[in-house]
């Protein structure tokens, strides 16, 4: 009986089930659309912050002062300490490996060049002084575990942009900075020759991309790591590294100074991807380096990653709220229409708690469904929203499906209970009297 | 609708006030769809705005450098002057400018014979911890006075072994200066390995009284509004090379776009749902009027008439949930602005007028079922059948 007055109630209304359904349906899709965007977009918005560029920077322990002004180190080629090569590998081992996005190494030497295609009459090639830059284009990094991992500078620094091609690794090639290049009268395809200073023996290297960084390596030449390293006689070694990772950012306890932490509080934040602690994994890995945050970029992320983050959350929890008001009085509407029916079956015998059990009962048959229905509808939105600013698509989640469904009927029941507290209180008599 | 009888205005009065749990839900539902709108445009304009400034805290992105200088010189400079050549307000914002002159000098701790080369930066201008963010891991106010107050960066400070409060030793080719330290600097940078300290005593050192090396600026605003002040300040600025710094440009144009675009797109979202959710709740409500219809066309009133009635309801009940709900609306966005961005999100007062008429819309919409009502017959409705 219990069963058949519920379906009942479906059958004989469906107009009217109908609309509160929709209702139902649409404040979830806000609901569903609202919470995949703040759960999905955090994560991605935090990889887009990496454009940025580096914010680790990884240096010798035991270095001499560097002495760079304008992106020009002016210390002799020989000061200075430099680090191995073949440590690298040994990044992607840290316990955080997998949010080390990209990681660079740089050997910079003081040079001189000059290029045969300069050379004509009113302007004779002379040598002039520039820096010449060792890096990986995109590299291939054999890590300890067997695999191995692709970098380079075009990861760590995406607004560096090359006209023509980046060398290849190992290549007698390099690319050529666009002030340079004008300096020079040099163009893609063109052969420079380059000598470290104070050394003999002039390396011709094919330029084969001249490259904009709107920074001071607009005056250099940049070329593949192995030939700076047999230029300046420093094989298998760099001098400064720079690693992009992908961050938490850095709250309250994060400031705290580790050394101070209890044992249980050093853990926690040795497993939380805080910069600090990726930087401390780093040097430990790392032997005789000195790892540094870089503040600018660190900083700048982790303040406008948290507010967007909030700002995002927010205007779900007010999307959610609105849409719990607008569902909860569509809910309580349809129990109010249905004051005669529930005075009917008051006159008929029904006690409060029965009319109440069955009226709620039905509003969380409509829940469900129309939970179901409104995170199949709000799953579409968020997808082309992902799509479109971001140029992913999020995927749908099992886990937020039930926190739809759980929310809908939490909505629907909380709606209809103030309607239906003061319907337990009706005398069937003047209701059925139609007063 | 104004040429209506007292009698109309009778009747929508009654059709308000008749049923006070109804009029409370209806009044729930569209404030609480007016007040997501005010709040939630307000707090999109707000938040854009904010975001310009939010990503000041990356530093200078406008650089002013001697036209010539190439890599391998180092050694041109600029006129001191052209510090006060740069405009001190861009579209209302302050715009932090500093002027540095860089040299290679002979460092150590007073008092110690040997001294190692290290670049001293000399400084003058508003706003260096705007223009070079960093962390001051140690800081003394009283210091930072002094007429020969510097601040030396992590690295150096480590090599040379001072605090604040010691003294370094600075030399150039003969001439000689001391300086206090009143701060320890950490940028990630290559200020970690510089020394700062005030411009007249770098120019002193260096021998270039009146120049500098080149001027750092943070300018706040969108792209494009970065892109004209470089613009108009390079046609001021003819001697000078004035440009933005790439890195920062481009990351900040993207992900300005990317947030910009995230926020509008969420909130046009939400806003379309939640009306068709108020929507639909409202015509659950409405269609609950058969009774009322069917009585008015019993006694004679005609479809229109019926319809008006209706209309003029939804409209009144739009008008004040709009109001009401748009308030609480613009109240909260201020809420939220200083829980986000710790700054109370200003009311744009255009957003008031929109939202109410959005709910007033939206209101209007919802009575639409009621449409359907001109077909409903009397005789049925009085004999219960539905």
């Amino acid at each position: 009986m219990f069963f058949r007055l519920v379906a009942d109630s479906f059958t004989r209304r469906p107009k009217r089930k109908l609309l509160t359904l929709s209702a139902l349906a649409l404040g979830m899709a806000v609901a569903t659309a609202a919470l995949s965007v703040s759960l999905d977009v955090g994560d991605r918005l935090a990889q887009e912050f990496r454009s940025l560029g580096a914010n680790l920077l990884v240096t010798p322990q035991a270095d001499s002062l560097p002495l760079e002004i304008g992106g020009v180190d002016y210390r002799p080629a020989n000061a200075g300490a430099y680090l191995p090569e073949a440590d690298l590998g040994k990044l992607k081992t840290i316990f955080w490996r997998f949010n080390i996005m990209a990681f660079a190494p740089i050997l910079d030497v003081p040079v001189q060049a000059w290029s045969p295609a300069s050379k004509n009459w009113s302007s004779p090639g002379v040598a002039e002084h520039t820096t010449l830059i060792g890096t990986w284009s995109d590299h291939n990094v054999p890590i300890p575990d067997g695999t191995s991992y692709e970098t380079g500078i075009e990861k760590t620094n995406p607004w560096w942009h090359v006209d023509g091609r980046w060398f290849k690794e190992g290549a007698d090639e390099c690319v050529l900075g666009i002030s340079a290049a004008n300096k020079f009268g040099v163009k893609a395809g063109d052969v420079l020759n380059v000598q470290v200073s104070g050394k003999t023996g002039w390396k011709p290297l094919q330029v084969v991309g001249l490259l904009s960084t709107g920074s001071p390596e607009d005056n250099a030449v940049v070329a593949p790591l192995s030939i700076v390293q047999a230029l300046a006689q420093h094989p298998g070694e760099y001098r400064r590294l720079y690693v992009s990772a992908l961050t938490k950012p850095e709250d309250a306890f994060a400031r705290k100074d580790p050394k101070s932490m209890t044992p249980e509080e050093f853990d926690r934040w040795y497993c939380t991807p805080y910069i600090s602690a990726i930087a401390l994994q780093i040097s430990e890995e790392l032997q005789g380096t000195d790892v540094r945050v870089i503040r600018r970029v660190a900083e700048g992320e982790g303040a406008i990653l948290s507010h967007v983050r909030t700002l995002l959350w927010l205007v779900t929890f007010s999307a959610l709220l609105a849409a719990a008001l607008a569902v909860g009085a569509s809910a309580a509407a349809s129990v109010m229409e249905r004051r005669t029916e529930i005075g009917l079956m008051k006159a008929l015998g029904a006690g409060s708690g029965l009319v109440g059990v069955l009226l709620a009962a039905e509003q969380l048959l409509v829940a469900f469904v129309g939970g179901g229905i409104g995170f199949c509808i709000g799953i579409v939105p968020a997808r082309l929203l992902g799509q479109r600013v971001f140029g992913f698509t999020p995927e749908p989640r099992v886990f937020l499906l039930f926190v739809v469904l759980v929310l809908a009927a939490l909505i629907t029941l909380a709606g209809s209970a103030f309607p239906l507290r003061r319907a337990s209180k009706y005398d069937p008599a003047p209701i059925l009297r139609g007063e | 609708m104004m040429s209506q009888s007292p009698m109309f205005w009778r009747i929508v009065r009654r059709l308000l006030t008749a049923n006070y749990g109804r009029l409370f839900v209806i009044l729930l539902a569209l404030g609480a769809g007016a007040a997501i709108t005010s709040s939630l445009l307000n707090l999109q304009i707000d938040a854009k705005k904010r975001l310009t400034t939010e990503f000041r805290a990356l530093g200078a992105n406008v650089i002013v450098a001697p036209r010539d200088a190439s890599a391998s010189s180092g050694g041109a400079t600029l006129p001191q002057e052209m510090l006060s050549k740069i405009p001190a307000e861009n579209a209302g914002k302050p715009v932090p400018a500093v002027g540095f002159l860089y040299l290679i000098g002979e460092v150590a701790k007073a008092g110690q014979v040997h001294h190692q080369p290290a670049v001293i930066a000399g400084v003058d201008g508003e706003g260096i911890t705007k223009v070079r963010p960093g962390k001051r891991t140690e800081y003394s106010s009283e210091l930072e006075q002094a007429a020969n107050a510097c601040e030396v960066g992590a690295k150096a400070a480590e090599q040379f072994q001072v605090h604040a409060g010691d003294s370094l030793h600075l030399r150039n080719q003969g001439r000689v200066a001391t300086c206090e330290v009143f701060a320890v600097l950490a940028t990630g940078g290559p200020e970690d390995s510089q020394i700062f300290i005030r411009l007249a005593i770098a120019q002193a050192l260096a021998e270039l009284p009146g120049r500098i090396s080149l001027i750092q600026a943070s300018v706040t605003g969108t792209p494009d509004v970065v892109q004209s002040f470089i613009a108009a300040l390079a046609n001021r600025l003819p001697q000078a090379d004035v440009h933005g710094i790439k890195q920062l440009a481009e990351a900040e144009g993207k992900l300005y776009n990317r947030i910009s675009g995230l926020l509008s797109a969420t909130v046009v979202l939400v806003l379309f749902l939640t009306s068709l959710c108020v929507m639909a709740g409202m015509s659950n409500v409405a269609i609950e009027r058969k009774n009322d219809v069917g009585l008015m066309k019993a006694i004679g009133g005609s479809v229109r008439r019926v319809v008006r009635l209706f209309l003029a309801e939804a409209i009144l009940l739009g008008i004040m949930g709009g109001i009401v709900g748009s308030a609480i609306g613009i109240l909260g966005s201020i809420w939220l602005g200083k829980a986000v961005f710790g700054v109370a999100a200003r009311p744009r007062w255009i957003v008031y007028p929109v939202s109410v008429a959005i709910t007033v819309v939206v209101s209007i919409a919802s009575a639409f079922p009621l449409r359907r009502l001109a077909s409903v017959r009397p005789a049925n409705v009085f004999r219960g059948e539905a």
